[in-house]
C-alpha cells in the first residue's frame, strides 16, 4: 500500500518501518484486544478511553451506526480538515485501519473503567528524588516570572515528540524551555503561593509538576483517562482534578502529588435524575481556601472545603451541562458556563448560592473568561460556539449581574482575553470555514468589533502577555505557530514555532486570577 | 537607457504572466490542502510525510501533476491531486517554494 514509500527520504522511511513493524506484528492476529490497543494508543487521548467521546467525538456502535465503513478508513487515512483529526495514513497500516473501523462500528461505548485512589498513588512517577538540589532563582533571563507564559502544544497526532507545555518569556518572545507532555498537554496552571511551580495536564489526565526555574518536570502523576480539570489552592498546598474517564475528582497534595480524597461525581440533574457524571471545570479561588468543580451531566457545582475530611457543600441546578468558569470580584463570585440553557450562572461562593442565570448566546463556551474594569464598570466577556444564527460574544455588568450588550461577531467563538493595560478584549472565531483562521478585537469602550486579524491556522485562545502589552494567539491544527501581535497597534511582532499549539496560560494569571483584571483586584480578596 | 527600462519592465511581465501565481491564493490552498500531512514550513516530527516549504518550485508543480495524472502513483496524494487545477498547482507551489523551513 505504502506506493510512495520509496520516495520519501530515508530518514522518514526508517522512521516509518519502526512505526509501523511493531504495530503491524500487533495486527496480524486481528483480535479485538489488539484493536483495543491500538485504540488506546492512538485514539483514546481524543476521542476518550470508553469510546464515549472527550474533545472529539464518540466512537462507538451506537455513534457510528449507519456509517460507511469505506467512508471512515478514508477518513481516518486522511484526516478530517478543519480538525484536529491528524492523518493516520503511513501510521497505521491498511489492516490496521480496516481492524479499526470494524472494531469501532462493532463496539459499544464502555463501562467506567475505574481507576481507584491506590491507582493515582502507584502512578506517581519522580523524575528529580532531591529537589533541594535545584536551582535557586530561574536559570535563564527573565525580569519577573509573571512574564512567562506557558503553550498547550498539542502535537499534531495528540502524542508523541510534538506533545510538550512550550514556556515563553513573553518580553522577548523568544522560547525558554519545553516539557515534553507524552500526549497532548491542555491546561497549564500555576502555583500561587511559589512562582517556581507550574503544573500541566494532559488530555490522557496526567499531570506533571513543573519547576520553571530549571525547566524540568520533577514529578507526575495519573489522575485519570481523560478529562482537563485542574485548579490550585490560593496556597499552593493542593491541587484538583476531575476527569471524564472516570467520573470522578481528586485532591493531590501540591507538593508530592500524593492523592489525598477521591470524590465520586454524581448528583441529581437539574431534571430531577440521578446521574454519574464528567468533570467539568476545577477552580482555586484568592477568596477562600476551597476549589469549586462544576459537575457537568449532574448540573451541579461543588465547594470543597480544604479542611480536615475536604467537606463538600453542593449547589445544584446551575444549569444544563456545565462546562467551564471564571471568577470575579476578588474571587467570590463564580460565572459557570451551562451548554444546553445557554447561561452563565453567577454563584456567590461566600453564601455558596445562585445569584442569578445571565443570557450567554448560543451553547456558551466561556474558556477562561474576562473580566475588565471599563469607566468604573466590572464588565465580563463571554464566548459561545454559537450554534444558532445568533453569533454574539455576551458583556455582563458583573456589579449588577446583568446582560449589557451582545456583541455581534462573524463566528462561533471559544475563549475571550482582555488585560487592563490593552484597548481591545480578542475572541477566538471558531467557526468551520476560512473565519477559523481569525480573531475579532472588540473595542472595551464601544463594545463593537473594530478589527479582524487573519491569524492563520485555526486561530484559538488568545492570552495577554502580564503587563498588557502583547496579544499571544495559538495558529492551531496545522497552522504550527504562536503569532504574537503588539496589543496596541496589532502588528505582527513575532512567531514562536511549535506543533498544533492550543491553549496558551500566562503567569501573571496568578496575580490577576481573570484575563483583564488588574492586581488592584486581588487586593480586595486578602 | 529607456530602452533597458522597458525591456526590464517587458522581462518583468513576462515573468509575471509565466508564474500568473498568486502565493497567496497558494497559501489559502496549501492552509486547506497539504498542511494536514506536511505542515506548512515542518511536517510533524512524527510524521511520514516530507516537508515541502523551500522545495524547487518545478518540481512541486511536476509531481503533483504526475499524482494528478496517475503517472506517479500514491493512493492518497492521487486523490488529493486530483481535485487541484492547474492554477492550484501552480499557486501552491509557489507558495511552498517561497517558504523557508
Amino acid at each position: 500500500m505504502l506506493i510512495t514509500k520509496n520516495r520519501l527520504p530515508k530518514s522518514i522511511l526508517i522512521g516509518l518501518a519502526s512505526l509501523i513493524l511493531p504495530l503491524g506484528a500487533q495486527a496480524t492476529s486481528d483480535t479485538s484486544k489488539n484493536m483495543h490497543q491500538l485504540y488506546e494508543d492512538n485514539c483514546a487521548s481524543c476521542h476518550g478511553s470508553d469510546h464515549g467521546g472527550f474533545i472529539a467525538p464518540g466512537l462507538n456502535a451506537d455513534s457510528l451506526k449507519g456509517r460507511s465503513p469505506t467512508a471512515l478508513r478514508s477518513l481516518i487515512m486522511t484526516g478530517s480538515f478543519d480538525t484536529l483529526m491528524p492523518p493516520f495514513y503511513g501510521r497505521l497500516s491498511d489492516d490496521e485501519i480496516r481492524g479499526l473501523v470494524k472494531h469501532l462500528q462493532t463496539t459499544p461505548k464502555q463501562a467506567n473503567p475505574a481507576w481507584t485512589i491506590d491507582d493515582i498513588k502507584s502512578s506517581i512517577k519522580v523524575y528529580v528524588k532531591d529537589e533541594s538540589t535545584l536551582p535557586a532563582k530561574p536559570t535563564y533571563q527573565i525580569n519577573s516570572m509573571d512574564d512567562v507564559i506557558g503553550v498547550a502544544a498539542r502535537g499534531k497526532y495528540g502524542r508523541g515528540s510534538g506533545s510538550k507545555a512550550v514556556f515563553i518569556n513573553s518580553v522577548t518572545h523568544k522560547q525558554i524551555g519545553e516539557i515534553p507532555t507524552g500526549t497532548a498537554a491542555h491546561i497549564i496552571d500555576y502555583n500561587p503561593a511559589n512562582p517556581r511551580w507550574a503544573y500541566v495536564k494532559t488530555d490522557t489526565a496526567e499531570i506533571f509538576k513543573v519547576d520553571l526555574y530549571s525547566m524540568q518536570a520533577v514529578r507526575s502523576v495519573k489522575t485519570g483517562f481523560n478529562g482537563p480539570g485542574l485548579g490550585v489552592s490560593r496556597d499552593g498546598k493542593y491541587i484538583m482534578a476531575g476527569s471524564y474517564v472516570p467520573h470522578n475528582a481528586v485532591i493531590l497534595d501540591a507538593d508530592t502529588l500524593e492523592p489525598l480524597k477521591t470524590f465520586e461525581l454524581e448528583g441529581v440533574d437539574p431534571d430531577g435524575k440521578m446521574v454519574s457524571s464528567d468533570s467539568g471545570m476545577i477552580i482555586g479561588t484568592p477568596f477562600a481556601d476551597i476549589f469549586a468543580i462544576a459537575l457537568e451531566n449532574a448540573g451541579q457545582v461543588w465547594v470543597v472545603d480544604l479542611k480536615e475530611g475536604f467537606p463538600v457543600t453542593k449547589i445544584e441546578k446551575v444549569g444544563r451541562h456545565l462546562h467551564d468558569a471564571f471568577l470575579s470580584h476578588g474571587g467570590s463570585k463564580l460565572m459557570v458556563a451551562s451548554y444546553d440553557d445557554s447561561i452563565v450562572t453567577a454563584i456567590d461562593l461566600k453564601d455558596r448560592k445562585i445569584i442569578k442565570k445571565l443570557e450567554a448566546g448560543c451553547v456558551p463556551h466561556v474558556g477562561g473568561g474576562s473580566v475588565v474594569e471599563v469607566d468604573g464598570r466590572t464588565l465580563g466577556f463571554g464566548t459561545n460556539f454559537g450554534d444558532c444564527d445568533k453569533m454574539v460574544v455576551s458583556v455582563w455588568d458583573l456589579d449588577k449581574m446583568e446582560v449589557v450588550k451582545q456583541v455581534p461577531v462573524s463566528g462561533g467563538t471559544e475563549s475571550p482575553a482582555a488585560h487592563a493595560n490593552a484597548p481591545y478584549v480578542a475572541v477566538d472565531i471558531i467557526s468551520k470555514d476560512r473565519r477559523a483562521r481569525t480573531i475579532q478585537l472588540i473595542d472595551k469602550k464601544t463594545l463593537e468589533v473594530v478589527k479582524t486579524l487573519d491569524v492563520g491556522g485555526h486561530a484559538y485562545f488568545p492570552e495577554y502577555s502580564a503587563d498588557g502589552k502583547f496579544l499571544y494567539v495559538s495558529a492551531g491544527y496545522s497552522g504550527d505557530e504562536v503569532v504574537v501581535y503588539d496589543s496596541s497597534s496589532l502588528q505582527k511582532v513575532a512567531s514562536v514555532q511549535m506543533e498544533s499549539p492550543a491553549g496558551i496560560f500566562s503567569h501573571g494569571r496568578v496575580r490577576y486570577m481573570t484575563r483583564g483584571l488588574s492586581s488592584d483586584e486581588m487586593k480586595g480578596a486578602k | 537607457m529607456r530602452l533597458s527600462v522597458l525591456s526590464g519592465l517587458l522581462i518583468l511581465g513576462a515573468a509575471q504572466s509565466v508564474n500568473a501565481a498568486s502565493i497567496y491564493a497558494g497559501e489559502a490552498k496549501a492552509a486547506a490542502v497539504c498542511s494536514q500531512c506536511h505542515g506548512i514550513r515542518m511536517p510533524s516530527a512524527d510524521a511520514p510525510f516530507p516537508p515541502l516549504a523551500g522545495r524547487d518550485m518545478d518540481y512541486l508543480k511536476t509531481a503533483l501533476k504526475q499524482y494528478r495524472d496517475k503517472t506517479r502513483k500514491s493512493d492518497i496524494m492521487n486523490a488529493i491531486a486530483g481535485s487541484l487545477s492547474d492554477d492550484d498547482i501552480g499557486n501552491v507551489a509557489a507558495y511552498y517554494a517561497k517558504l523557508k523551513q
